[in-house]
């Protein structure tokens, strides 16, 4: 079957009046979820699971896709304005997205974020269109040695999230990849730094940390320095964007499109992991880099765009290899075996129905969200103009249940706590919060590759350059510690003369 | 404004309540105190102690739902999901409601080799055993195009240069995928101390295999059916005794019929809390036979590619402290047993 014949099937299971309908309550409540801090796409379609018994699989899966894109879209609301990442995804959208917020431009940045998302999301869904079962090839082409390349790639990265000092942008970075060694190290079994509870076995909770180290963090220092003079934050400003920016923005929303997608691809990666790296790539290749982190407008469309192109590309390994691409999409798996179908290579020719189904629902549930998106931004961002101490409330409520939704324990709401009380002083002493978020992120992938990688090679480090892919990443990541180097030694001989 | 904020507040507390709705615990006392023995007076939880739609989730959902539809249970079966520590959480979790009848949970071989390792202060000895209701068997897969025809290939080689062969699974060194593998290899004469083992359990398993990074897969037989079925990978033995029957897993050959001695089964049952009352166990065990010889269980079973395999009592007691003799052995013989 041809790809414009499996489309009109799609369209026909997603034009259904059952069809829209699940569309339309999948992206609304994603959204919604989205917008909670800490309540995330996983959360959100675990619950959902039960729902869907006995359902049609492919209208089945379609709602829990729009569930996935949805939070996409929401979880920019309260990164933006709350500094509190909706979800994980949405993490680097704060570090741009907030500043705006607060010189009175919440309203430009979430109508950013939402366009963002949607270029994101609809260039994408058309490369999965297009080229689902080629780029199927691309998902299993990386292995062990690939993945720690990779990572280790993006871990380079973490001296460009430096505000100003690079020594303390690295510490901070180190403390991130030394809380990622906690909980039961996969390779041996054994529980590291647990201290004997369960609680930890599991690690910390990526959006635990996120939390604290943000929200809880801002919010601490919103109370101490109550004279702070924060009266632009009531402004939510016009949503317009002018022709120069979105001229300004275009190459960024297409760059990030295609990008987010192959990280999305690759088991694995998913839509934190991209959103950090487009951060980082447009910081990187920006004439004015200086911008970033204090209300730079690219700064918030790329992790947005990023974070949903990479969700669909997620769903590339899911329907043309049956292979798990996230921790969302490997719990749509396991709903999609409840309802009788074992996804694989053959679903597209077995579940036409089901495949084509949840690719045309994309589309839909894309223009859906933008116009569900824009119109409500002037209304979510009344939120600003609630009395500081409620709202201060509002967001350690929020930051309460995230938390303990992510799986219904006490204990991770003290771990909240110290990351809220950590992160309030590495402000103080001017640590940069954001390395220290990316090496945990990076962290317990790139050490299991690496020992993955050693194990299958005896030990031997040349398995890390005789794959070719793997060679040109670590070559990057070489050059990109290089370049700063030789610029600076550049910069210091030209300012001697 | 301020009803706009209010609807707000309403509709995300409203969300909160449904979110946490699975999370029904009680106190009360339980139990009824009729003369007819013991039956659940409220509803009735099976934790999952792993995410949603793994193995455990998957058994835990389907008997709720049959339990219920088939009017086996009145009371209302929540399934929950208890993640974290390779079942320890929901271990902890279950460890927690001694003598609580309303509470059951899923297990499988990790209860058993998760302690011995030393990653669970808990055991199958801590809770009340009440019936095993499945089995389900293990597969070693290769890629399609692989040299290797048969297991008996495949050990030939790994006895010759152990270092030339690496094995993946989700599960961590001495729990189940890896302990699968190493039982029927031993029994083949292959040192298992030389076997090359590595965990991924980010769901890259398949794709390490498929493009060379690993040489074999140790798995569940569930998760072959597609990928033998597209062309992609070949099943080298499935560790039940007899071969399993249903489409294309009735070609894979057992270990035994390749002339190894030896056998795995990932058995599966529902065990309670500590200090259970006698009468409740014995509604429960009553109530599982009859889902276990239900037709709508049976239809479950094959659409799932299960084996019946009812124990319960001690029967069911003996069965599972030889389990655990056996992968005793194994553990110690790794130098990964506590």
């Amino acid at each position: 079957m041809d790809v414009f014949q499996g489309l009109v099937q799609g369209f026909e299971v997603a034009f259904s009046m059952q069809g829209l309908l699940f569309v339309f309550i999948g992206v609304s409540t994603g959204t919604i979820i989205g917008m909670i801090p800490g309540l995330g796409p996983i959360t959100a379609i675990a619950v959902m699971i039960p729902i869907t018994y006995g359902m049609n699989p492919a209208i089945a899966l379609l709602l829990m896709a729009g569930v996935y894109y949805g939070a996409a879209y929401g979880g920019a609301a309260a990164s933006i304005l709350l500094n509190a990442p909706g979800t994980s995804e949405a993490t680097a959208t704060t570090f741009d997205g907030y500043p705006l917020a607060k010189q009175g431009k919440a309203g430009k940045a979430l109508a950013i974020a939402a366009i963002g998302s949607f270029v994101g999301g609809t260039i994408s869904v058309i490369f999965l269109t297009l080229f689902a079962p080629l780029l199927a090839n691309v998902a299993v082409s990386f292995g062990p040695p690939e993945y720690f390349a990779l990572m280790l790639m993006g871990l380079m990265a973490i001296a460009s999230l430096s505000e100003g000092s690079t020594i303390k942008a690295l510490l901070s970075g180190v403390i991130g990849l030394m809380i990622a060694t906690i909980g039961i190290d996969d390779q041996t079994g054994t529980p590291r730094f647990t201290f004997g509870t369960p609680h930890l076995m599991e690690g910390i909770d990526f959006i635990v940390i996120a939390l604290g180290l943000f929200a809880l963090a801002e919010v601490t220092s919103l109370i101490l320095n109550r004279s702070a003079k924060l009266k632009d934050m009531k402004k939510i400003g016009s949503l317009k964007i002018t022709k120069k920016e979105y001229k300004e923005l275009a190459p960024t929303m297409g760059r990030q499109s295609v990008l987010g997608f192959l990280v999305g691809v690759l088991p694995g990666a998913g839509g934190t992991i991209s959103s950090f790296l487009a951060y980082i790539f447009e910081k990187k290749i920006s004439k004015n880099p200086e911008e970033f982190g204090k209300g730079s407008i690219k700064g918030v469309a790329a992790p947005e765009t990023a974070n949903n192109a990479a969700n669909n590309g997620a769903f590339v390994p899911l329907l043309s290899l049956g292979i798990p691409g996230s921790g969302t999409t490997a719990v749509m798996l396991g709903a999609l075996i409840v309802l009788g179908i074992q996804p694989g290579p053959l679903l597209m020719t077995d579940h036409t129905d089901v495949f084509w189904g949840v690719i045309a629902s994309m589309y839909i549930g894309n223009v859906i969200l933008l116009i569900l998106n824009l119109p409500l931004i002037p209304y979510i961002s009344r939120i600003l103009l609630v009395p500081r101490p409620l709202l201060i409330s509002l967001v350690i409520f929020f930051c309460i249940i995230g938390v303990y939704a992510v799986n219904f324990s006490t204990f991770h709401l003290y771990i909240l706590l110290a990351f809220g009380i950590i992160g309030y002083v590495m402000r103080l002493i001017q640590f940069p919060a954001a390395p220290l978020l990316l090496a945990f992120i990076l962290g317990s992938m790139m050490e299991q590759a690496f020992r993955q990688s050693l194990t299958i090679s005896n030990g031997s480090l040349s398995i890390f350059v005789t794959s070719p892919v793997a060679a040109v990443l670590l070559f990057i990541a070489f050059l990109s510690l290089l370049v700063p180097i030789v610029k600076d030694f550049r910069e210091k001989r030209k300012s001697t003369k | 404004m301020r009803r706009f904020i209010l609807i707000l507040c309403f509709s995300f507390l409203t969300l909160f309540i449904v979110a946490c709705s699975g999370e029904k615990t009680g106190n009360e006392k339980s139990g009824s105190d009729s003369d007819e023995g013991w039956s659940p007076e409220k509803s009735i939880e099976f934790v999952a102690p792993s995410g949603a739609g793994g193995g455990w989730d998957t058994t835990a959902r389907m008997a709720a739902k049959v339990f219920n539809e088939e009017g086996i249970i009145d009371q209302d079966i929540g399934v929950v999901n208890k993640t974290g520590g390779g079942g320890a959480v929901g271990w902890a979790y279950v460890a927690g409601k001694a003598g609580n009848p309303h509470h059951l949970f899923v297990a499988s071989p990790p209860l058993i080799d998760v302690p011995l390792n030393g990653q669970s202060e808990y055991d199958h000895e801590d809770f009340t055993a009440i019936a095993n209701l499945i089995a389900d068997y293990g597969a070693f897969v290769v890629r399609a195009d692989s040299e290797w025809e048969d297991l008996n290939d495949l050990f030939e080689d790994m006895k010759a240069d152990p270092s030339s062969i690496t094995v993946i699974g989700s599960s961590s060194p001495g729990s189940m995928d890896h302990i699968q593998f190493v039982k029927v290899a031993k029994a083949a004469g292959v040192d298992i101390q030389k076997i090359k083992y590595v965990s991924e359990q980010d769901g890259g398993e398949l794709t390490a295999l498929l493009n060379g990074s690993v040489d074999v897969f140790s798995t569940g037989v569930a998760e072959t059916v597609q990928q033998v079925r597209a062309g992609k990978v070949k099943v080298l033995a499935v560790t039940s005794e007899e071969r399993l029957e249903g489409e294309v897993i009735s070609d894979y050959p057992t270990v035994k019929e390749q002339g190894i001695d030896s056998s795995f089964v990932n058995w599966r049952g529902f065990f309670g809390p500590s200090d259970m009352d006698e009468e409740a166990v014995q509604y429960y065990v009553e109530k599982f036979k009859e889902l276990s010889d239900s037709e709508a269980w049976s239809d479950i079973r094959q659409q799932y590619g299960w084996d019946e395999m009812f124990m319960s009592g001690e029967e069911y007691e003996t069965f599972l402290n030889e389990q655990r003799e056996e992968a005793k052995q194994l553990l110690d013989e790794l130098g990964l047993g506590k």
